[in-house]
């Protein structure tokens, strides 16, 4: 592929995906090469894969440095299916509706024995009203606007123990529900 | 191992209304855009269009979860006249023209949290 290739569309840059290209970068014209993981459309940046005898390194260039790209070669069953579970779907927190419940309602004991005001909305959490906690109810599943209640209650959920106890939970709080 | 250097002051941010960020002017356009237009010939061809979106967002896809592969990793970047520093990523905003580090060793010493602009980069590497 020529120049062209900057100004070609995400189709042409989807076919080409998992080949290997050399991308020339920069004004040095520093070179490249490596197994086309993506290109964005957006920052049209280059993410080539380079396999060493551990694990992979991945080198992502600019849109606004490449030169020149050129495809030199297909890929072998063997490097295509690495390709292909290289970087694999982050975990969707999607576990069984059970164990989210379980996994909800401890949170809820927690922040209840702490003396929060919590509720639950659904699958979520709502903390005062003003920071939502969605599934799967770790300190980064935390959002909210105001900066100082995000900061407890995430410091809250870090220091949450595996296994909330029963105990009893302060007057004037709902058990959920 | 390195002592953080103290930030003294942060630099004042830029006037959202002068030159160089209105949105409209041209050096923002020219240095910023935010997306390739559609091909002309997708313009006019809807089942095309549908091809060319479905192909963005497959490549938007991966590109999106190499950067999340690659958050509080150690990342080096390969910046104009050899520089090359290392840090740890933090984020990138929608663009792509910004990224958010921490620990970014520099020559002058490590600064705890930094923003790079991705108009100084040529390219960063991470392994996986």
């Amino acid at each position: 592929m020529q120049c062209g290739w900057l100004h070609s569309g995400p189709q042409l840059w989807l076919r080409c995906v998992h080949r290997q290209v050399r991308v020339t970068a920069g004004k040095q014209r520093e070179e490249h090469s490596g197994w086309l993981l993506t290109v964005d459309p957006v920052s049209h940046s280059v993410a080539l894969v380079s396999f060493g005898e551990v694990g992979a390194s991945v080198r992502v260039v600019l849109g606004h440095a490449v030169e020149h790209v050129e495809v030199l070669q297909e890929p072998d069953p063997d490097t295509e299916e690495r390709l292909r579970s290289l970087l694999p779907p982050p975990e969707t927190g999607g576990p069984d509706p059970d164990e989210r419940f379980r996994r909800r309602s401890r949170v809820r004991r927690w922040l209840q024995q702490n003396r929060v005001p919590v509720e639950e909305d659904g699958n979520e959490l709502r903390v005062a009203r003003v920071l939502t906690i969605r599934s799967p109810y770790r300190p980064d599943d935390c959002s909210s606007a105001n900066q100082i209640i995000l900061d407890r209650v995430q410091r809250l959920l870090r220091v949450q123990p595996d296994q909330v106890p029963d105990g009893p939970v302060p007057p004037g709080t709902s058990d959920g529900l | 191992m390195a002592t953080p250097v103290p930030v003294l002051r942060l630099p004042k941010g830029p006037d959202p209304n002068s030159r160089g960020f209105d949105p409209n002017s041209p050096r923002f356009i020219a240095l910023c855009r935010t997306s390739i237009p559609t091909s002309a010939a997708a313009e006019s061809d809807p089942q095309q269009l549908q091809e060319e979106q479905h192909a963005r967002s497959v490549l938007r896809e991966s590109f999106l979860r190499c950067l999340l592969a690659m958050s509080n990793k150690k990342v080096r970047f390969h910046m104009h006249e050899k520089v090359n520093v290392e840090a740890t990523f933090g984020a990138s905003d929608i663009d792509v023209l910004n990224f958010q580090v921490s620990d970014l060793h520099t020559p002058i010493g490590v600064q705890k949290e930094a923003l790079i602009r991705s108009q100084d980069v040529i390219s960063f590497t991470f392994d996986v």
